[in-house]
C-alpha cells in the first residue's frame, strides 16, 4: 500500500476518502513522513486537527495508529518498555519447582518484557509499518525528549540487559505539540515540520459538511464566517476546529436552519470555554444580526 | 503564497539538488533562520522522493524539511518570494547550461522582470553573501564587502524603529568592531620614519657616531599622524526618537575608538562623552537618558550651535570632522542654522550630515532648514538602518582622502 503512494496528492486522496480534509501543505508533509520514514512535528493552535491527521494518515494507510499521549511525569516504563516482573517470578518460581538453575541471562529476554508504545512500534509485525502518534510532546518533561532522540533518529530502542531492538520497517511517527512550552533543538532538527494555519472559512464550511453531514448548508457557511470573526478577538482560548464541529452539532441537534443569536446563545457553551470569552462571544453574537441587514 | 501553480515550466529542471539546498539554506542563515544540515540533508531526499512540478510544491517541500519553528515562517516565506515568486530566471545558473532536451515548455521561461534582488543572483549559486551595500553604493564608492556574524547580517536593513534591546545590545558590538580605520590628521610634530619625506640632519648625524663620524644611514623625518577628533551633534528631540540610541550608540563606539566628542541636543545642549565612556553599553546608555533633560522634546538646531561655538568645547571643532545626525526639522529660522554652520565650516575639516529620511527613496531635503544646512555639509548621509550606519562609518574613514569632484563653495 505505502508502495503505491507516488506523491502528496494521492494521499491527500486517500485521507479525504476516510473523511479527513488535508490541504497541500499538510498532505506534503505526512506524504515526506511515509517517504522518507522521518519523523514529522505537526504545530498549530489547539483543536487545529492535529490529532485528527494521525488518526486519518492511520486510516488512509489501512495500518495501526499507536498512540502515545504524553503527561507531566511520563517516564521510559510507560513510553518504551517495562519488565514483566510477575512473569519473571513466576518463571523463576517454575524453575525451582523444577530443580533447573536460572540465570540473569534467562529472565531477562524479550519474552519477559513488556511493550509501551514505542518498543511496540518498533517490534510491530503487522504487514504495515504503523502510525506512532506521539500526542502533545510538549506536556511531557524535557529529560522525555531526550529519551526520544534514539528512537526518532535510528527507529531503534537499546534496552541495557538485551541489546538494540531496530525497526524492520520504520514506524511513521507523527509528533504533535500545542506550543504549551518550546521544544528542544535536538528533537525538532530530527524531525519534518509543519505548523497547521487555522483554515479559512471556506473550508472551515467544507470541513463542517463533512463532519456534520445532518446540518444546514446555510446555517454552516454562517457558521463558519462568524467562527473567522470570533478568532480574531481577544479570547483566552479561540474555538478550534473541534470546538465549531461540536457548536454546529449541537446546532443542528436543536434543529436550527439558520444562525441567529437566540439560537447561539443557546448553544454557547460548546463555543467558549471560559467565563470571560463567553461575555466576548456574546457580545460577538450582537453583531450577528447587523451583517445580514446591511448584507441584504 | 499558495496560489501561483500558473503556467510555469517545472522549477527546477536540471536543477543540483545539492547546490539549491545549499545556496536556499546559506540564504535562510543570513536571514535569521537557524537551519542545520539535517535539515538541508532532509530537503535533498525529499526533493528526490518528489520532484516537485509546480513553485506551491515546492514551497511546501522548503518549507516542510528547512523550516522547523513557527516563528521562522515569515523570513522563509519573504526568502521564497523574493527568490521564486517575484524573481525571473534572471541568470543562467551553471547547472541549467547543459543542453537540455528540447522541449516544448522551456520557451516559456519567464523574462527576468524583476530587479535583480538583494545579495543578487539565484539560490543555486553559492556566493558568499556579502554586506556593505548593494542598494546605495553608488555614493560610497567601492566598498569593501564584509563578511559579518548571521545575527547582525540579519539585523542590516532593518529600521531603527523596529529593534529591540537585544539588537541594540548587537549593534553597540558591532560598530565596536566596525571602527578599526578611522582619519587621521598631519601634526606639526616630526618623528623619524623609513618612508619620510626629508632628511633629517640632526639624526643623520647623531647617527653617524657609531660610524667613526662617517654618515652612512640616512635618517628620514615624516610629519606624525594623529587620529582626527571626531564631533558627532545627536539629534535627540521626538522626531528623532528611533534614530537617536542607535546614534548616541555610534557616538558610544567612537568615543571609546577613537576619543570623539559627543554631545545631544533637541531644545538645550548637553555634553555626553564622559558619561558615554562608560564600559557597559547599558549603564552609559542609563546615564545618558538621565543626563539629558529635554530628550525627545522640540528641536532648536541653530540655537544649539551657537551654544556649542559659545562654550568652552567650541575649540572641540577646530578640524574636526562633525557628524550632525537630525532629520532637519529646525523651530529656529533656517537663516541662522545658515549662519552657525558657516562658523562650524570655517573651523572643521568635514561635516557630515546623517539623516535618517534620507534613506527613503526619491529623498529631496525639502525642509527649509536641511535646504539651508545642504551648501554647508560635505555628505548628507542617510541613516535608518544598520548598512547606512556601515556606510556613515566609511563615509568618516573616506575623509582622508582629498575631496573628489567640485570644489564645494564656503561662505
Amino acid at each position: 500500500m505505502t508502495n503505491e503512494l507516488t506523491d502528496a496528492a494521492t494521499l491527500a486522496d486517500r485521507m479525504q476518502r476516510v473523511g479527513y480534509l488535508v490541504d497541500e501543505g499538510l498532505a506534503t508533509a505526512l506524504f515526506f513522513a511515509v517517504r522518507l520514514g522521518q519523523p514529522v512535528l505537526l504545530e498549530g493552535e489547539p483543536g487545529v486537527g492535529k490529532t485528527t491527521a494521525a488518526k486519518a494518515l492511520a486510516g488512509a494507510l489501512d495500518t495501526t495508529l499507536i498512540r502515545l499521549q504524553c503527561y507531566e511525569g511520563l517516564t521510559a516504563s510507560e513510553a518504551l518498555y517495562e519488565w514483566n516482573y510477575q512473569r519473571q517470578l513466576l518463571a523463576i518460581r517454575l524453575a525451582e519447582s523444577r530443580g533447573d538453575r536460572l540465570r540473569d541471562a534467562d529472565l531477562f529476554t524479550a519474552e519477559f518484557l513488556s511493550d509501551r508504545p514505542i518498543l511496540q512500534a518498533i517490534r510491530f509485525a503487522g504487514p504495515r509499518p504503523p502510525v506512532l502518534l506521539i500526542d502533545e510532546i510538549d506536556r511531557a518533561d524535557d529529560e522525555f525528549e531526550a529519551l526520544l532522540f534514539e528512537f526518532l533518529g535510528e527507529a531503534a530502542v537499546s534496552i541495557p540487559e538485551i541489546g538494540t531492538f531496530t525497526a524492520r520497517r520504520r514506524p511513521i511517527v507523527v509528533l504533535t505539540s500545542n506550543r504549551s512550552r518550546e521544544l528542544h533543538d535536538a528533537l525538532r532538527r530530527r524531525c519534518l515540520y509543519h505548523w497547521i494555519e487555522f483554515p479559512a472559512a471556506a473550508r472551515v464550511a467544507q470541513i463542517l459538511r463533512r463532519a456534520v453531514p445532518g446540518a444546514d448548508g446555510s446555517l454552516i457557511a454562517s457558521a463558519a464566517d462568524f467562527v473567522g470573526r470570533v478568532r480574531i478577538l481577544e479570547l483566552d482560548k479561540p474555538p478550534g476546529l473541534a470546538e465549531v464541529i461540536d457548536w454546529v452539532s449541537a446546532l443542528s441537534l436543536l434543529g436550527v436552519t439558520e444562525l441567529t443569536r437566540p439560537a447561539a446563545e443557546r448553544t454557547l457553551a460548546a463555543l467558549a470555554k471560559t467565563a470571560d470569552d463567553r461575555d466576548t462571544v456574546a457580545d460577538a453574537f450582537d453583531a450577528l444580526d447587523e451583517p445580514d441587514t446591511t448584507r441584504a | 503564497m499558495t496560489n501561483g501553480s500558473g503556467p510555469v515550466p517545472p522549477p527546477l529542471r536540471g536543477v543540483d539538488r545539492a547546490a539549491l539546498a545549499a545556496g536556499l539554506t546559506r540564504r535562510l542563515r543570513d536571514r535569521g533562520v537557524s537551519v542545520d544540515l539535517s535539515a538541508a540533508e532532509g530537503f535533498v531526499r525529499a526533493l528526490a522522493a518528489q520532484p516537485p512540478s509546480t513553485r506551491t510544491e515546492l514551497y511546501w517541500t522548503a518549507r516542510i524539511s528547512l523550516v522547523r519553528r513557527q516563528s521562522d515562517l515569515a523570513a522563509f516565506d519573504a526568502l521564497f518570494a523574493a527568490l521564486f515568486t517575484e524573481a525571473g530566471l534572471g541568470a543562467d545558473p551553471h547547472a541549467r547550461r547543459r543542453p537540455l532536451p528540447p522541449t516544448g515548455t522551456l520557451t516559456a521561461v519567464p523574462a527576468p522582470t524583476a530587479p535583480a534582488q538583494h545579495g543578487s543572483g539565484l539560490p543555486w549559486a553559492t556566493l558568499p553573501a556579502v554586506v556593505g551595500g548593494s542598494d546605495h553604493a553608488a555614493d560610497a564608492g567601492p566598498a569593501v564587502p564584509q563578511r559579518m556574524p548571521t545575527a547582525a547580517a540579519g539585523l542590516t536593513d532593518v529600521p531603527f524603529e523596529a529593534l529591540d534591546d537585544e539588537q541594540l545590545a548587537l549593534l553597540d558590538a558591532w560598530l565596536g568592531a566596525q571602527l578599526p580605520r578611522l582619519p587621521t590628521r598631519r601634526t606639526r610634530r616630526l618623528a623619524a620614519r623609513r618612508s619620510g619625506s626629508r632628511a633629517a640632519l640632526r639624526e643623520t648625524m647623531a647617527r653617524s657616531r657609531r660610524t667613526s663620524w662617517e654618515p652612512i644611514e640616512l635618517v628620514r623625518i615624516r610629519p606624525v599622524r594623529r587620529p582626527r577628533r571626531l564631533v558627532l551633534l545627536c539629534d535627540v528631540s521626538r522626531s528623532m526618537q528611533a534614530e537617536a540610541t542607535a546614534y548616541l550608540q555610534l557616538g558610544r563606539a567612537l568615543v571609546r575608538a577613537a576619543d570623539a566628542e559627543v554631545f545631544a541636543f533637541a531644545t538645550g545642549l548637553t555634553r555626553l562623552t564622559p558619561v558615554l565612556r562608560r564600559r557597559s553599553a547599558a549603564a552609559a546608555m542609563a546615564q545618558a537618558t538621565e543626563a539629558v533633560g529635554d530628550r525627545f522634546g522640540g528641536t532648536r538646531i541653530a540655537a544649539n550651535l551657537h551654544a556649542l561655538l559659545a562654550s568652552r568645547h567650541a575649540n572641540l571643532l577646530r578640524g574636526a570632522i562633525v557628524l550632525i545626525g537630525s532629520d532637519g526639522w529646525d523651530s529656529c529660522p533656517a537663516a541662522e542654522l545658515a549662519t552657525e554652520l558657516a562658523r562650524v565650516r570655517r573651523r572643521a575639516h568635514r561635516i557630515l550630515w546623517i539623516n535618517p529620511r534620507a534613506g527613503a527613496p526619491g529623498f529631496r531635503p525639502r525642509v527649509a532648514s536641511m535646504a539651508a544646512a545642504l551648501p554647508y555639509c560635505d555628505r548628507v548621509l542617510p541613516g535608518d538602518t544598520f548598512a547606512a550606519l556601515r556606510r556613515v562609518i566609511d563615509a568618516i574613514a573616506d575623509c582622508d582622502l582629498p575631496v573628489r569632484g567640485p570644489v564645494r563653495t564656503t561662505a
